[in-house]
């Protein structure tokens, strides 16, 4: 099938997608049943036709067709068929079309799970998903059509940035998309129901899956990308607080107060004014997010074109949708009804002490990110916001949220009891002790900070498995009945302690690995050797290899045990991609349990040594792990039964026949 | 089914199908809006009803997270109370709505009419305006299985890259393909497969030639050290082609050995046959080695440019000296001649010989006349140097 059809079935989903955005929200507007019921079938076909128009751009890539102008600028015939298929979202135009696909993904899940919403709002949802799918694919098509044709097709290509020539291309981007993107799905719903000027718990609870699914893929995005770059780039770091990384943590950090804001409002019908609006900032996000890295504001490697016209067309879509519903915020806020009333101290108001700090944390990012970037737009002066500004204002705010996380879930609703929260939380309380005076005891008090780091850690570790304890009665009632209790916990119960749990694990290996991990730059020539933590490392010399698309100069390593017995085969390498002339380090990284031994190659010395660079990691793969565990929690609440709400029976409506033979 | 010898076949038809594809794509995003448009008139359950679903399941909750203790008695009656409120008032909206009448189309007619029409006309008119329905799908493969002679040279390199990507060893193939990437001024590629071609099919005067040339044009033009290695053994396969020697002159007179260079292809000459086609060339060729002034007569050439810059320092300022020193000599058997003597006066000022240039100065003040004179005297001044400095 020729190319042409994807391009065309690009612009066909973008004229659907147009009848979506006006047809359902004029339909609702009139109480038109039939014109509302467009939105359901508009939405599959503009999906459908978006993949198509995908299934199409990877085929070039695969079959190498060089008459797209994007396959030669990113693809090669020699390349990897992985990395021929993830080469089709490694660079703008492709990664552009991934965006929208997903997109349009939501928009179909919303029409096919959308039975239980009542059908002016499903109508009115699908519809401002229809403005961001149009304002996207019209983006696509004017200014980053990724089907533009060269003639005379040349006969090989440029090939794909090597640093992207990795398993994490096909992980990370579609990850992340899934959870930016994802956020779409609650924006819109926010500006349906202040479009209708009627919002409720009900509200709350068909938005809520969609916020827990999209928070689970940004979740996994986010890790994905930070072992990714901590593997790939050869600095040993797993996050740098770079400006693409604040991009994609803003609206995790909003879509995380707004998973916990939801709560409240499905459970209590307070905040709902507040949820609105999270909802609404979120979505912002992830455009802002969008707009940094693609419009080339940010200069990573994840910018694949500066283009002004590109930068500034995106800059005009987020302003109108940012501007835009914020204004109808404005609008329209009033009229929405505040309910449900609480104490101070209750489930209700620790989740609003957890929305506070996690607003003004996103808030510190998105100065430390912002401010450099305007300052230059305004002066010219290039300024670092780097991690020192983070540490000094992001770590604080985390303290107070982190030590009030095990208490959040054992608060009652409406008035809860503090003190007796916390008599029930003193074995968690007295592991934390433990912690910190076992750390103490072992550095002989010289790290204080990472002591008390640590017992945060397993306070919140801790805290999550007491609330499941408590929750199934163990201690009080017969282990028996314990069990089924346990076992019949909500999923949603096991769901918030898993994620709390992980974010302890987290937290636990960033403390570890930033006070315990050793670093070492030093020549080394081969049959060398250097202890690195407890073990000998013996460097074995460099052999040359070469790859599909690259040759490669191989630096091998032996890890020794203490009675000089080879233990593991490190191999560490430089690599050379001809066919676009660069050249990259992969790291040489051995994983003992949770720690990792991780090695890059620097430059050749006069003499046939080589500057090596050895860290020791300890703990670090509990910084994933973590994510993982949170990732889990998510998935495992999604799957409660209490988010499944029926679709109402049509009984009651008025006889369908009677009102046709009258019309 | 298409016959491969027709050309125009295969992509008519091709056009064809797309324009099918794109007919039937068309009707069927038109029949997605317009089939909900013209279904009977039904009416969904008033939205108060998927409130109350809602309700209910809260509701349900309450009553487990208080049989679990999750929640005090107490608080689960005012919570019970809130649903309840809320129930009711969703109720009686749903009443409300039951009592709504749907409304008709007619006013609408034009809505929905455009909204049906603009499916097909903005995606035909976008499409007119930005596709190209005429440029054919091009897989690699596909192109590569075509009749070699349509193609162009780079695609014929192309197929030729790719074989040998797949056939490594295939000798004959690299033998092939190193002279093009050497006339192509693709050097490095050149030297690769050269050698791949010598690995394989042995060395032959012609393989080991193009190696030389391929490695000294990777150095710029410089020959080294390998690159003569190589012209030496071609000349040693070949004891009648006059190229390696070329080669190998030019490599000598590279490190200044122009006596050498000049005695090589003198010797060559001497036992080369009466009726060879190059005697004539070859022979001018070690006239102008052995006698640089004839070469310098017009200026140094391009080559001479080249050697210099590739030589170090002192066998430049050598170089140019000889060339100065072969200029002063013609200027004296030829003084009418003020743009030689500009050049000599600033030569020898470039070669920090300021005496010289001003006795040069003196000399061709001296020689010329009239017009000439002053302008080679302003052109001195220009460079800081007077007439009246010079020592009578």
């Amino acid at each position: 099938m020729t190319v042409e059809i994807g391009q065309f079935a690009l612009i066909l989903a973008l004229t659907l997608s147009l009848v979506q955005s006006i047809l359902p929200v004029f339909g609702a507007w009139r109480h038109d049943g039939r014109m509302m019921a467009v939105a359901v079938p508009t939405a599959f076909a503009v999906f459908a036709l978006i993949v198509l128009s995908f299934v199409i751009l990877t085929h070039a890539y695969v079959v190498s067709d060089f008459s797209v102008l994007n396959v030669v600028e990113n693809s090669h015939s020699q390349k990897p068929m992985l990395y021929k298929i993830t080469g089709v979202w490694g660079n703008h135009e492709g990664s552009m079309l991934l965006w929208v696909l997903i997109l349009t993904f939501f928009g179909a899940l919303v029409a096919f799970f959308g039975n239980n919403l009542p059908p002016a709002l499903k109508a009115n949802v699908l519809g401002v998903h229809g403005w961001i799918t149009t304002a996207f694919l019209f983006f696509i098509v004017a200014t980053s059509n990724p089907f533009r044709r060269i003639v005379p097709a040349p006969m090989e290509g440029q090939d794909l940035n090597p640093i992207l020539q990795d398993i994490g291309l096909a992980i990370h981007p579609p990850l992340l998309y899934l959870g930016y993107v994802g956020f779409s799905v609650c924006f819109s719903f926010a500006v349906a129901a202040l479009i209708e000027g009627r919002i409720d718990a009900a509200w709350a609870r068909w938005v809520r899956p969609w916020t827990l699914t999209a928070w689970v893929f940004l979740t996994g995005g986010i890790a994905m990308g930070s072992y990714w770059a901590y593997y790939e780039l050869g600095w040993g770091g797993w996050w740098f607080w770079d400006p693409v990384e604040n991009a994609s943590f803003m609206p995790w950090l909003a879509g995380t107060a707004l998973l916990h804001s939801a709560l409240v409002m499905e459970k209590r019908s307070a905040l709902k004014i507040w949820t609105v609006l999270l909802a609404l900032l979120t979505f912002s996000l992830s455009l802002l997010g969008t707009f940094l890295v693609r419009s080339g504001v940010l200069t990573s490697v994840h910018t694949f074109a500066t283009d002004p016209g590109r930068g500034l067309f995106i800059l005009a879509i987020l302003t109108l949708f940012i501007g835009g519903s914020l204004a109808l915020f404005a609008f329209r806020a009033q009229t929405l009804s505040s309910g449900g009333l609480f104490q101070p101290i209750s489930r209700e108001g620790a989740l609003v002490f957890n929305n506070l700090f996690l607003t003004t944390a996103t808030a510190t990012v998105l100065i430390g990110t912002l401010y450099p970037l305007l300052l230059e737009a305004l002066t010219g002066d290039k300024i670092s916001v780097g991690a020192p500004f983070f540490n000094m204002t992001f770590g604080p705010l985390m303290i107070p949220l982190l030590a009030a996380v095990p208490f959040g879930p054992l608060l009652a609703w409406k008035r809860g009891d503090l003190l007796g929260v916390g008599q029930r939380l003193m074995t968690a309380f007295a592991l934390a002790l433990l912690a910190v005076a076992f750390i103490l005891y072992r550095t002989s008090a010289h790290e204080v900070l990472a002591a008390f780091g640590i017992g945060l850690a397993v306070w919140v570790m801790a805290g999550s498995l007491t609330d499941l304890a408590l929750k199934s009665g163990i201690g009080k009632v017969s282990a028996a009945t314990a069990l089924a209790r346990f076992i019949g916990l909500p999923r949603s119960v096991f769901g918030t302690a898993l994620a709390h749990f992980g974010l302890g694990i987290t937290l636990l290996g960033v403390v570890s690995v930033t006070t315990f991990g050793t670093e070492q730059v030093v020549a080394m020539k081969p049959g060398d050797t250097l202890p690195v933590a407890g073990y000998q490392l013996r460097y074995d010399g460099l052999t040359p290899a070469t790859g599909p698309n690259y040759t490669e100069q191989q630096g091998r390593f032996t890890l020794l045990d203490k009675a000089a017995r080879p233990v593991d085969t490190i191999i560490s390498a430089k690599r050379f991609y001809p066919a676009r002339r660069t050249p990259t380090t992969e790291a040489g990284i051995v994983t003992h349990g949770v720690n990792q031994f991780y090695i890059s190659l620097g430059d050749d010395m006069a003499g046939g040594g080589i500057v090596v660079r050895i860290w020791w990691k300890p703990f670090v793969t509990l910084i994933w792990l973590g994510a993982l565990a949170m990732m889990m929690g998510g998935f495992v609440s999604l799957l409660d039964r209490r988010l499944r709400v029926g679709a109402p029976a049509k009984a009651k409506a008025p006889r369908p026949v009677r009102a046709e033979a009258s019309a | 089914m298409f016959r491969l010898d027709s050309p125009r076949g295969p992509i008519m038809s091709a056009r064809m199908e797309f324009w099918l594809i794109a007919v039937l794509l068309t009707f069927a995003a038109t029949l997605a809006v317009l089939l909900p448009l013209t279904r009977r008139k039904t009416a969904d359950a008033a939205d108060g009803q998927y409130d109350l679903e809602v309700y209910r399941d809260q509701m349900r909750e309450v009553d487990a997270d208080a049989a679990r203790g999750l929640i005090d008695p107490q608080s689960a009656e005012q919570a019970r109370a809130e649903i309840g409120r809320r129930m009711l008032k969703a109720e009686h909206e749903a009443k409300q709505q039951d009592n709504t009448k749907i409304p008709g189309m007619q006013g609408a007619r034009w809505v929905v009419l455009s909204a049906v029409l603009s499916v097909p006309l903005i995606s035909w008119s976008l499409y007119a305006l930005t596709g190209s329905p005429d440029v054919p799908a091009q897989p690699l493969a596909e192109r590569m299985a075509k009749n070699p002679a349509d193609g162009s040279v780079n695609e014929l390199i192309a197929r030729a890259e790719a074989h040998l990507a797949q056939n490594p060893d295939d000798g004959q193939g690299w033998d092939v393909l190193a002279p093009v990437y050497l006339r192509l001024q693709r050097p490095q590629d050149a030297v690769n497969a050269y050698r791949n071609a010598i690995r394989l099919q042995g060395e032959s005067a012609e393989r080991t030639l193009g190696l030389g040339e391929a490695l000294a044009l990777v150095a710029g033009g410089t020959i080294t050290g390998d690159a003569q290695a190589m012209f030496e053994r071609a000349a040693a396969l070949d004891p009648n082609d006059i190229r390696p020697r070329f080669m190998i002159a030019r490599g000598l007179m590279q490190e200044g050995r122009n006596g050498d260079a000049a005695d090589l292809l003198q010797n060559f000459l001497d036992k080369a046959p009466a009726d060879a086609p190059w005697r004539d060339q070859l022979k001018t060729a070690i006239e102008r080695i052995r006698n640089p002034a004839v070469a310098a007569a017009n200026g140094p050439d391009q080559e001479d440019v080249e050697a210099a810059a590739n030589m170090n320092p002192e066998d430049r300022n050598a170089m140019i000296n000889s060339m100065v020193a072969t200029l002063d000599e013609r200027l004296k058997q030829n003084p009418d001649d003020v743009e030689g003597w500009k050049r000599l006066v600033r030569s020898y000022l470039i070669l920090n010989r300021r005496d010289d240039a001003l006795a040069a100065l003196k000399r061709g003040n001296d020689a010329l006349a009239g017009e000439k004179r002053n302008d080679l005297v302003a052109f001195a001044k220009g460079l800081g140097l007077e007439l009246a400095e010079v020592k009578p």
